[in-house]
């Protein structure tokens, strides 16, 4: 792990789980798998913080343990699932544009808790949509579950490993952690749950304060006895299948920007057909019949057979290679080349960070890039920059490591002045290094947001100190001028400089999102890539 | 000295080096000389790709921001322990404060007071509340001491807040001042009014 990696999961860890879990995570992801001693004995933690961190960081699925000899537990933390924090808000969204309201409920309550049951998830989310509503409408149960078993059909929603059963009569202690077993069959079976209700309104401030709590309170405690059903059975959400989503979504915005709307449409029929079928890391998808895509299609694009068999000929043929021609029967196979949009998206992406530098940077570098190897002298000629300029600009990108140079001796004594030196682009290694700038911005990007937060303390403490005086004598109803006198409790000034600092903060969460989706993509290519090594 | 006066007048401006070797020819003007530090951000030659607005940046954002509030919220989000106290030290009448919440645990469930006047209200409500949360948490029995001094502060300091947030009540703690609860209304609550 580097030490950018390391210190982003430090910032995410404490922004979102507090000190305490940061310190234990972070020495987990640096010291590899330890027993719980040693972490508590290195960190100088006391034992049951570490215990509480340790659960906290297990039930989110960014630890896991194993059983050693001789009974010693190892927690080993996942940097990788850690950095996956920055990227929620995008899953939820994802998630509402695809099952509106109640399925981003639905994952932000699994991703917020890590792992829950489908009851206690279908109860929350009722709930929280019944406070939504009207008076007097309440949330049913089963529309909750029927979004479930939606998300769990398309695998957004995987189970949990299951606890290994172990037959009652053995006669030896029981292990110290429980053995989880993943069942491939099982992950996306939705267990028969017959959940009648209705979400249940939070009481409002109208009503009697005192008498209602405590009778709440025995109520919330008489639920918990209930026996609940679906016991044992956790879910959590699937993060492949939203990466898989996503990276479907860049390839079909990409065709839609080389080819038209059709195209890009039959693209997209292709992906939604395979999502099941081919595993994430694939470097393609499944063969496809044109006869297939053609029943596929969505109903609102009729267009003809050979419309669409021209279409596929169109995209097979073209030289950047997103679908390729496999085979004959059936009206042709076509197969969707993942990899090679992954590599046309990465190569766009380090083009278009060189235009950091101008955009003379960026065609001499694609220019290198297509051309595979080129020399000092053809640099000039091809992309027809003036010598001084294409030399300076050259040797900016080889400072930064973008650009490398091949050495290509004539002679045996390898003499400067006889050897060619041939410019040439290694895309792994320069989406690695980007990567590696990117997880650093990102790191400056929170801490900069914490210092300005941190800054701005005392005054958005008297704001909020300021909201909650106007909201309260709102409901008690006060008067126009009352609410007038408190809101002059903030000056003029300061509320300039909330205003500033609002939009500060704004623009950094932004610009973190932003950074988040390129580290997506890259993230994604050198992953196939490796795979494929 | 009288070399080094002489120095002055032959072979000034020699360089060890080559100097056209490094590029700066015969007669080109050298680069003006730096009279300051570089500047802390140096101006951007380009602009950068533009941050994602419209609907759907705009609402990503939101989420985003609402999300970390909501983490905050939640039981997992562990606030760093309070250091045990040395008992010797501090006035008995904080101590007795932590026995009245043990007390408290077992009075709270069977109702007989009426209600009373709306402060009352408010300390139960937020005594509950507190005791809610921590009843959730798993205690050892070697941490209840802690736990409760745990309490108390997150008491002196969450009280604060859910004054603010509590919509029910009718008077803030802080804002009013009066003295009705300096002599406190029941005994249980005696030790809680006093801020």
């Amino acid at each position: 792990m580097t030490q950018a990696e390391i210190k982003l999961c430090s910032l995410l860890l404490q922004e979102h789980f507090g000190e305490i879990v940061e310190k234990i995570g972070v020495h987990l992801i640096r010291t590899g798998s330890q027993p719980l001693r040693v972490i508590a004995h290195d960190t100088g933690t006391s034992l049951d913080q570490v215990k509480k961190a340790l659960c906290v960081l297990i039930q989110h699925n960014l630890v896991i343990y194993q059983v050693h000899k001789r009974g010693v537990v190892e927690y080993e933390a996942q940097c990788s699932r850690v950095l996956r924090m920055l990227r929620y808000p995008r899953y939820i969204y994802t998630t509402k544009t695809l099952y509106s309201d109640t399925g981003e409920l639905i994952v932000e309550e699994l991703l917020l808790n890590g792992k829950l049951t489908m009851s206690a998830v279908v109860k929350k989310v009722a709930d929280r949509l019944t406070e939504t509503m009207e008076d007097g409408k309440t949330m049913d149960y089963a529309e909750v579950s029927n979004t479930f078993v939606r998300l769990a059909d398309t695998h957004f929603v995987q189970r949990c490993p299951l606890v290994a059963t172990t037959e009652s009569s053995d006669p030896e202690p029981p292990p110290p952690a429980p053995t989880l077993v993943t069942n491939e069959k099982d992950m996306y079976l939705v267990p028969k749950l017959s959940l009648i209700g209705k979400g249940k309104r939070r009481r409002s401030s109208d009503e009697d304060a005192a008498g209602e709590p405590k009778a709440k309170r025995r109520k919330h405690t008489a639920d918990n006895k209930e026996p609940i059903p679906d016991d044992g059975i956790y879910w959590q959400a699937n993060l492949d299948r939203f990466h898989q989503h996503f990276r479907d979504q860049a390839i079909v915005s990409a065709v839609a920007n080389r080819m038209d709307q059709t195209s890009s449409e039959i693209v997209r029929t292709m992906l939604r057909m395979s999502e099941i079928t081919t595993p994430s890391s694939a470097p393609f998808t499944q063969p496809l019949s044109s006869n297939e895509i053609f029943r596929s299609l969505p109903v609102g694009y009729n267009i003809s057979k050979q419309v669409l068999d021209q279409y596929l000929t169109l995209l097979a043929d073209d030289p950047l290679e997103f679908v390729g021609k496999s085979g004959d029967s059936g009206g042709g196979m076509y197969v969707i080349s993942i990899l090679t949009s992954y590599f046309l998206t990465v190569s766009h992406l380090l083009s278009s960070f060189l235009s950091r530098f101008g955009s003379r940077c960026a065609r001499i570098f694609r220019l290198v890039l297509q051309k595979k190897h080129l020399e000092q002298k053809q640099v000039e000629d091809f992309a027809m920059i003036p010598a001084k300029e294409a030399k300076d600009m050259l040797y900016k990108m080889l400072s930064e490591n973008f650009i490398s140079l091949q050495e290509i001796p004539k002679t045996p004594d390898h003499a400067p002045s006889r050897t060619f030196y041939l410019y040439t682009v290694n895309i792994l290694s320069a989406a690695r290094m980007l990567l590696h700038r990117c997880y650093k911005s990102i790191a400056n990007l929170i801490e900069r947001r914490q210092f300005e937060t941190k800054e701005n303390k005392r005054l958005l403490e008297k704001s909020q100190r300021v909201e909650a005086i106007i909201a309260s004598m709102q409901a008690t109803g006060a008067e126009e001028a009352q609410l007038q006198e408190i809101e002059e409790m903030i000056t003029a000034p300061e509320r300039q400089q909330l205003e500033t600092l609002k939009r500060n903060v704004n623009k950094l969460d932004a610009s973190e999102i932003q950074v988040d989706e390129t580290i997506f993509l890259l993230e994604s290519y050198i992953e196939s890539t490796m795979k494929r090594l | 000295m009288a070399s080094r006066g002489g120095g002055r007048g032959r072979g000034r401006g020699q360089l060890t080096f080559n100097m056209e070797a490094v590029g700066i020819g015969k007669g080109d003007a050298l680069p003006p000389p730096t009279l300051q530090p570089s500047p802390l951000f140096p101006p951007l030659e380009y602009h950068p790709v533009p941050l994602p607005s419209g609907e759907e940046g705009e609402y990503v954002l939101a989420l985003k921001q609402e999300l970390r509030g909501a983490m905050r919220q939640l039981p997992y989000f562990i606030r760093p322990a309070v250091p045990k106290r040395d008992w010797r030290r501090l006035p008995r009448e904080l101590k007795i404060r932590v026995r009245k919440l043990q007390k408290e645990r077992i009075t709270i469930l069977l109702p007989k007071r009426p209600p009373k006047t709306t402060e009352d209200k408010e300390e139960t409500i937020q005594k509950l509340e507190t005791l809610e949360k921590k009843e959730e948490e798993v205690t050892s029995e070697e941490d209840e001491e802690k736990e409760e001094e745990e309490e108390k502060e997150e008491e002196e300091e969450e009280e604060y807040d859910e004054e603010e947030h509590e919509e029910e009540t009718d008077y803030i703690m802080s804002y009013f001042d009066n003295g009705e609860d300096f002599g406190g209304d029941s005994d249980d609550n005696m030790d809680e009014a006093i801020y």
